[in-house]
């Protein structure tokens, strides 16, 4: 076995064990950080526009200003609940 | 002693609150004051007490005395145009037509011109009248008028949630953006939190200027009447309760002492036992009594004729 040789095996290995350290413990972690995230915006959309699911909220007519910022996550958001399309009496998006 | 440069007239409806309010708001511009008189009941009557055609925008009624009528139907019109104007810049051309439809609907949904009626008067209590030296508020009937004033503690808190909710998206976002790779170099601010904070302080401010008595007093308006007695007590428990700072009770339409005649005499009687009623549930909180007026008060001339009400220091 030549030097060249021993050497690429020692990086195959290397990447190895590191492709199985970022299986083990980072991609959960990631997995689950990405769940978390979706889980929060989800309730920030559930709470920020619960008019649109028929619960009246205080402020519903004050987020109406929110709406420019919010269309692409809105779509995300109703795509998320299982609704194919905006919900019907509120902003739509699709 | 610096006197509240808000002031609020309410009471049950009936009683003789815009008459008031103006009459009290004449008597401040009289001294010199420069007074801004501004009613929040959607069923104004402002406009009939001047004889002017009163609107949204403040208008003349004497030197230093200006008034406006909240109109929540222009409000929310005007707030409604307002987030179609900013939508225009974001939404994809081939959705305007169903965003505009979409919007429409929320224009017309319950409490959307309540909603606005609030937001103008957050403004004039927080901005537009801080440039006046006293502020008049003829109200609506105290449900209506309770509810106004309890909004701003409400929906404060109710921002509060939001945006802290809002603030956690947006560090998650980050967090996992960091672990995948895709973090970009600056710090986005995020509008969305931006505009829930822009409306918190408003609301925070409002409510810390309907809390605090060396700039707010509200004045009940009532009547030697069973009814009037019995709501005021209830109303003045609910502001404790808000805390929101009382200047006092004003007696309106009390017979006057020259008032003559068998009907009137046993009129008198009657008066007399809710009077005392009054003394003993509100006692030192009574500022005025005025007495029953023989004509129609209209106008300032006539409003300059509640003479009780102009003599008393608000």
């Amino acid at each position: 076995m030549t030097r060249r040789r021993i050497g690429r095996r020692v990086r195959e290995a290397l990447r190895a064990a590191r492709d199985i350290y970022e299986g083990v413990f980072i991609a959960p972690y990631r997995a689950e950080l990405f769940r978390e995230y979706l889980r929060r915006r989800d309730q920030f959309f559930l709470i920020a526009f619960a008019d649109l699911l028929g619960a009246p909220h205080p402020i519903g007519f004050y987020t109406l200003e929110l709406y420019p910022h919010l269309i692409e996550e809105f779509h995300q958001w109703h795509r998320r609940l299982g609704v194919e399309h905006a919900p019907e009496g509120g902003f739509r998006c699709c | 002693m610096t006197r509240p440069r808000v002031l609020f007239f309410g009471g049950k409806g009936g009683v003789g609150k815009t008459t008031l309010a103006g009459a009290v708001a004449v008597g401040l511009a009289d001294r010199g004051a420069r007074t801004l008189l501004v009613s929040t009941d959607p069923a104004h009557s402002t406009s009939d007490l001047f004889e002017l055609p009163l609107d949204d925008t403040p208008r003349e009624v004497l030197p230093n005395l200006h008034a406006l009528e909240i109109d929540p139907t222009r409000e929310a019109d005007r707030y409604i145009a307002d987030v179609k104007a900013r939508l225009a810049d974001t939404v994809p051309p081939r959705l305007a037509g169903e965003v505009e439809r979409q919007i429409d609907i929320a224009r017309v949904t319950p409490g959307a011109e309540e909603a606005a009626l609030f937001d103008r008067f957050a403004r004039i209590l927080v901005t537009e009248g801080t440039s006046l030296d006293r502020l008049v508020f003829d109200t609506a009937p105290l449900g209506h008028t309770l509810r106004l004033l309890a909004l701003p503690e409400q929906l404060d808190a109710w921002t509060a949630g939001l945006i802290a909710r809002r603030e956690q998206v947006h560090v998650l976002g980050r967090m996992w953006q960091r672990v995948a790779g895709t973090v970009t170099a600056a710090e986005a601010p995020d509008p969305v939190r931006d505009a829930l904070e822009a409306r918190r302080v408003r609301f925070a401010t409002a409510r810390a200027i309907l809390t605090d008595p060396g700039r707010t007093a509200f004045y009940f308006v009532l009547l030697p009447e069973r009814l009037p007695i019995l709501e005021t007590e209830r109303a003045v428990r609910a502001l404790a309760k808000y805390q929101i700072p009382i200047g006092g009770v004003l007696v309106n339409r009390v017979l006057p002492d020259d008032a003559d005649g068998e009907f009137v005499a046993r009129r008198r009687a009657r008066e007399r036992h809710y009077l005392d009623e009054i003394a003993r549930r509100f006692g030192d909180l009574i500022r005025a009594t005025v007495p029953l007026q023989a004509a129609d008060v209209s106008g300032v001339t006539g409003l300059r004729a509640l003479r009780p009400l102009l003599a008393c220091d608000f």
